[in-house]
């Protein structure tokens, strides 16, 4: 085991699989950053630093920094895919799939299907997503109740450096499309990380992050140390909760929240997106068909409103997800009679 | 004019005429609140706990405690919101006459407390608000009275749904909590879903040896489950040595369910000359085929479905034994109520299986697994447990080999189960072999039913048993 | 310079195929017996033709939703198309394209594309790819991304133009300007003065123009075109002058054309038919060779077309196979 940082935990995974498999490239604005200045090359080294020194070990070859434009960016690694590359593309911001769009959605994802299987795109889409920055509406949206929504992609949200070690790694190697959503806020976190150079995580492999038998606690990427740290205040009351780490929205451990519902028969997902048509509200209605039966009360989400992410510290921190918000949704479902 | 309302002898179930109040929990004058506990009615089959529907003030009790049984719609009390006068309670009560014709007749003839006729008492009151409120919840919350105000919707822009209202009727809930359990390490090198670690860790499993049948190849609970050893395994005993502790009782006093039945079983035991007959019915031809008959009726019949349908058959041929014993007569039926005993929450509780002569062994099944889901569940109502010609007893899945029963009045018998069990017996052949036999004992009321009466319908029962085939007949 | 024979009679039934391909799905389309949207690239047959020509199996290509010459001209199975067509579980893409999807990449077709516009940045990756491979005996691997007037309207084609430019990618942007965006004259939709070509050298990359109804003038530009990326000089683009037979789609009543358009264009604008003229004339080729040639295309789109109607359908079960290699 080796302590790392979450952005630390991306960059050696690329540096990595770069060493491994010469398919292995690498594009987006600002990945070598500095290109045509005073500064020279690597000035900025990706402003995650989630890239830094790949240029100078892999060259320009491998290590393609481009122009601001994201179409470009993502139908490149599209045709880099299709050519038997297994390209890394950065859209720095996951706010941009707005411009790219029709390249993540009409091609990439499409392409094996539609050509009737014949047509590997094994791509990877790297993206910072989520909020906590007060960077406001554009900047700080969590993007995979859409990308999820999207058949032939595979959506990948780690929450732990262990996590981003173990799925980067495997979503490199996949030869799927995938989208791999970096939260912005967890870049600077740190954790252990296993030394294994063939060290993966699978796809569609919930973790259990808390165990208890009471309410079933589902979320993805940052929300999760909040919904820990209301598991472990509601522990000391006595209740009990599972809390769940999806790690994939596509595909999606259908299994571990059915087994986990099956037992605490109430749920509660925490989702950083809006309510509507999301995750939380897919999940939920999973549970209602598949463990109906098992449910003692109606199952819950804790998502932001209904409304664009606001700017000023007090709005972002209202309308995001909260510790007490969680701890309010686990007792409301518990008063469920 | 106050809010006074009239609080009135329940009915519970078609056949419930009378009850009699057993006790008040408050005293009049106190001020009670909505789900508070007002007193306590027994009828002949159960005691029921009587909540108040709204927040007042037992004004006036026209009927003390441990009287006479009142009939149904007698006016028992006067409830009213705080503040309303002796004289306004006086004038309700000069006012109300009770809504069922019969029992305004029979309260003619009842003490000179007994209510005067009056107007309609449960009329819906419409409910006057803002809110934003759906039709179906609008209309229970007219129905229940309750107080919308307090309630937060949980519809858009803070609706009322009906769900809410049906929220706010119920009690608090009170959850039984598990807490918090220690999550499972993870390990990397195997793939299991947290469910299938949990059960691998706990029954010492080693995950590394398992080829996962789950989604994407992923070990499964299933996988685990699979490798799970039967129980049976030898206990670990403690070598710890042995220190001695005080023991003091915890003690619990009787709850009404709990009285009652304490007192009828008392009385029936006392009551009635109890005579027991025992036999034991070969299993092995009904257990057979219970395997094919459920597979092609798609049923879950339980083998105590087959005893009810067969104790059915046999007090359909023997209307003497098909009974009830009410003072100086006996009640003779022509169908077969067949009170089934379960165990649930509040007690020993009697379910009827209603007319299972006439039904087939599905229908059986499915009754029975209705009211035990019923009972357990605390929900049975009046009309499930009223009546009843003949009880079945089973204690057999605790490995009970045999027991008699008291019978339950005013039933004339009783049948006590017990654990079907393998026995030798002579084959044929002269040579010895086993067989299932089920040791079957038949309480019977001696002063309605001869011991030849009783022991001819127990051959009959044992023969039907035997000869599982005119089960289906 | 000079083809030799076999290459002549190789380009001629290359041309011919797509024409004959294009004109018979026009009669079949009719019958209502081929489902969906289909936009036939008859007319422009020398453009995809004498591109291709030039390619081997290692160049890639993207191309459009009119892209059935593409398939062909890059080595797509005739039979394999006409059955994807007819939507059928033996087509090139077992009946989960259609028209507008078809790709084949052990041939270097990328695929087709519903979206105006989205092959270019994808052409720019494949050139990206070719190169981070390196040059081969033959100098670099290139891309092509085709397009149509229409489709040098999108950022995406700007996007992408840029991205080759910045990236040396050995990619190159074929404009086949048939001078209708949908149905939309290119006078109105395209705002640069002069042509597209002229847009592409904005962003820095050499651009030829040449006429893309004479088939000879298509092929000798691409081989200067060629010599300079696979080089290494860069990106480049090209504009072809062509024309269009039918409309944009099956179906399309095309009110926007002038009085006597299509006649005019098919008698003089017809690569095939200038094709002929000018081996003939130079003698190159007999007329009787040309004739013996049509007659053999003709057989091999007539048996493709049995062929398709008689292939196995799709199943319900098919709906869920090829979404994802695992999930």
């Amino acid at each position: 085991m080796t302590k790392m940082m979450y952005r630390d935990a991306v960059l050696s995974t690329i540096m990595e699989e770069m060493a491994r498999d010469p398919d292995v490239v690498v594009l987006g604005e600002d990945v070598v950053g500095g290109m045509g200045t005073a500064g020279g090359p690597e000035a900025i080294g990706g402003i995650w630093s989630t890239s830094t020194g790949l240029y100078d070990r892999f060259g320009p070859g491998r290590v393609i920094d481009t122009p601001i434009s994201e179409s470009a960016i993502v139908g490149a690694a599209a045709g880099l895919a299709l050519s038997g590359k297994r390209p890394v593309a950065e859209l720095m911001f996951a706010d941009f799939i707005g411009v790219c769009l029709d390249q993540l959605w009409n091609q990439i994802a499409k392409f094996r299907y539609m050509f009737g299987g014949k047509s590997r795109c094994p791509a990877v889409i790297r993206m910072a997503y989520g909020a906590g920055f007060n960077a406001a509406a554009q900047h700080s949206q969590s993007v995979h109740q859409i990308l999820t929504g999207m058949p032939g992609l595979k959506v990948v949200m780690p929450a732990t450096p262990a996590d981003v070690k173990g799925l980067l790694r495997t979503a490199i190697r996949d030869d799927d499309p995938v989208i791999f959503l970096e939260h912005k806020a967890l870049y600077a976190t740190s954790g252990d990380v296993p030394d294994d150079p063939d060290f993966m995580i699978p796809f569609g492999h919930a973790r259990l992050c808390r165990a208890g038998g009471d309410v079933t606690i589902v979320s993805t990427g940052l929300l999760l140390g909040m919904c820990e740290a209301a598991a472990d205040r509601l522990a000391a009351e006595g209740i009990g909760c599972d809390v769940i780490d999806l790690r994939t929205t596509s595909p999606l451990d259908e299994e571990t929240i059915l087994d986990s519902v099956e037992v605490t028969g109430r749920l509660v997902v925490v989702d950083e997106a809006p309510p509507r048509c999301g995750l939380a509200a897919d999940l939920r209605a999973l549970v209602a068909e598949k463990a109906f039966s098992s449910l003692k009360a109606p199952p819950l989400q804790v998502t932001p409103p209904h409304t664009p992410i606001p700017f000023a510290r007090e709005l972002e921190s209202a309308y995001l997800p909260s510790v007490d918000k969680i701890e309010d949704a686990v007792r409301r479902v518990l008063a469920w009679r | 004019m106050p809010d006074i309302r009239p609080f009135c002898m329940p009915k519970w179930g078609i056949e419930m005429t009378e009850g009699t109040l057993a006790e008040w929990k408050l005293e009049e004058g106190a001020a009670f609140s909505r789900g508070q506990l007002l007193c306590l009615i027994e009828t002949a089959k159960i005691t029921n706990e009587v909540e108040a529907e709204w927040d007042g003030v037992l004004a006036r009790v026209l009927v003390p405690a441990g009287g006479d049984p009142q009939p149904v719609g007698a006016l028992l009390a006067v409830l009213a919101e705080p503040g309303a006068s002796a004289q306004d309670v006086d004038a309700f009560i000069a006012g109300f006459r009770p809504a069922d014709a019969s029992v305004a007749a029979r309260g003619a003839a009842a003490p000179a407390s007994a209510p005067a006729p009056a107007a309609e008492p449960a009329a819906p009151r419409p409910l006057l608000t803002n809110r934003a409120i759906s039709p179906e919840a609008r209309k229970l919350a007219e129905q229940s009275g309750l107080d919308i105000e307090p309630i937060e919707g949980s519809g858009r822009n803070g609706r009322i749904t009906l769900q809410d209202v049906q929220q706010a009727l119920r009690a608090p809930a009170r959850p039984a909590l598990q807490g918090a359990l220690a999550a499972p390490e993870e390990d990397h090198a195997v793939f299991a879903s947290p469910l299938a670690r949990r059960l691998a860790a706990l029954h010492g499993i080693a995950l590394g040896s398992i080829t996962g049948t789950g989604p994407r190849g992923r070990i499964s609970k299933a996988d685990v489950l699979a490798l799970v050893p039967q129980p049976g395994s030898a206990p670990v005993i403690g070598t710890a040595p042995f220190v001695p502790v005080p023991n003091p009782p915890t003690v619990v006093p009787f709850d009404r369910v709990r009285k009652v039945v304490a007192q009828r079983l008392t009385q029936a035991k006392q009551e009635i000359p109890h005579f027991y007959l025992r036999t034991s019915a070969r299993l092995d031809e009904l257990l057979a085929l219970r395997k094919t008959a459920n597979l092609v009726l798609g049923s879950k019949a339980t083998i105590n479905d087959y005893l009810v349908r067969a104790t059915a058959l046999a007090l359909a041929q023997h209307g003497d034994v098909n009974v009830q014993v009410h003072g100086d007569s006996v009640h003779r039926f022509a169908h077969a109520d067949i009170a089934i005993a379960v165990a649930s929450p509040k007690g020993l509780v009697t379910p009827i299986v209603r007319q299972a002569d006439r039904q087939g062994i599905a229908a059986i099944a499915q009754a029975t697994r209705a009211l035990i889901d019923k009972a357990q569940a605390g929900k049975l109502a009046y009309e499930d447990m009223d009546g009843g010609t003949f009880s079945i007893s089973n204690l057999g899945m605790f490995g009970v080999e045999e027991f008699a029963a008291i019978i339950n009045p005013p039933q004339a018998a009783i049948l006590a189960v017990g654990a079907a069990a393998r026995r030798p017996c002579e084959r044929a052949d002269g040579s010895v072999g086993f067989e299932t036999r089920l040791a079957l004992t038949l309480s019977v009321d001696h002063r309605a039913i001869d011991g030849a009466a009783g022991a001819a319908f127990l051959a009959t029962l044992k023969d039907l048993l035997e000869t599982p085939e005119r089960l289906f007949a | 310079m000079q083809l030799s024979r076999e290459a002549l009679l190789n380009a001629y039934r290359a041309m011919k195929t797509i024409r004959e391909f294009e004109e018979r799905l026009h009669v079949e389309i009719q019958t209502g017996e081929i489902a969906g949207f289909t936009h036939l690239y008859c007319g422009q047959e020398a453009v995809a033709v004498g591109v291709c020509e030039h390619l081997g199996t290692r160049d890639r290509i993207v191309s459009t939703h009119r892209g059935h010459g593409h398939c062909l001209a890059k080595g797509c199975d005739v039979e394999g198309m006409m059955k994807e067509i007819w939507g059928s579980r033996e087509g090139l893409c077992k009946g989960k394209g259609g028209s507008m999807h078809i790709a084949d990449a052990d041939k270097g077709m990328l695929g087709a594309n519903g979206i105006v516009g989205a092959g270019a940045p994808i052409a720019v990756g494949a050139a990206l790819a070719s190169r981070a491979n390196g040059p081969g005996p033959d100098g670099l691997d290139v891309a092509i991304a085709f397009s149509g007037d229409g489709a040098c309207n999108q950022g995406t084609t700007f996007e992408a133009m840029n991205l080759a430019v910045v990236t040396q990618a050995p990619c190159i942007f074929v404009f086949e300007n048939n001078h209708y965006s949908e149905h939309t004259g290119f006078s109105y939709a395209v705002g640069t003065d002069r042509d597209i070509a002229s847009r592409a050298e904005a962003f820095g990359m050499k651009a030829w123009r040449a006429d893309g109804t004479d088939f000879f003038a298509v092929h000798e530009t691409m081989r200067e075109v060629l010599a300079h990326v696979r080089g290494g000089g860069g990106p480049a683009a090209v504009e072809f002058d062509t024309e269009r037979f039918f409309g944009h789609f099956e179906g399309d009543p095309q009110r926007y054309r002038g009085p006597g358009e299509i006649d005019r264009i098919r008698a003089e604008r017809d690569c095939l038919t200038r094709f002929r003229a000018a081996v003939t004339a130079a003698g190159l080729l007999e007329h009787s060779d040309i004739d013996a040639l049509d007659t053999q295309v003709m057989d091999t789109i007539e048996a493709a077309v049995s062929a398709a109607r008689a292939a196995a359908r799709p199943t319900a079960e098919d709906v869920l196979a090829d979404v994802y290699i695992s999930y």
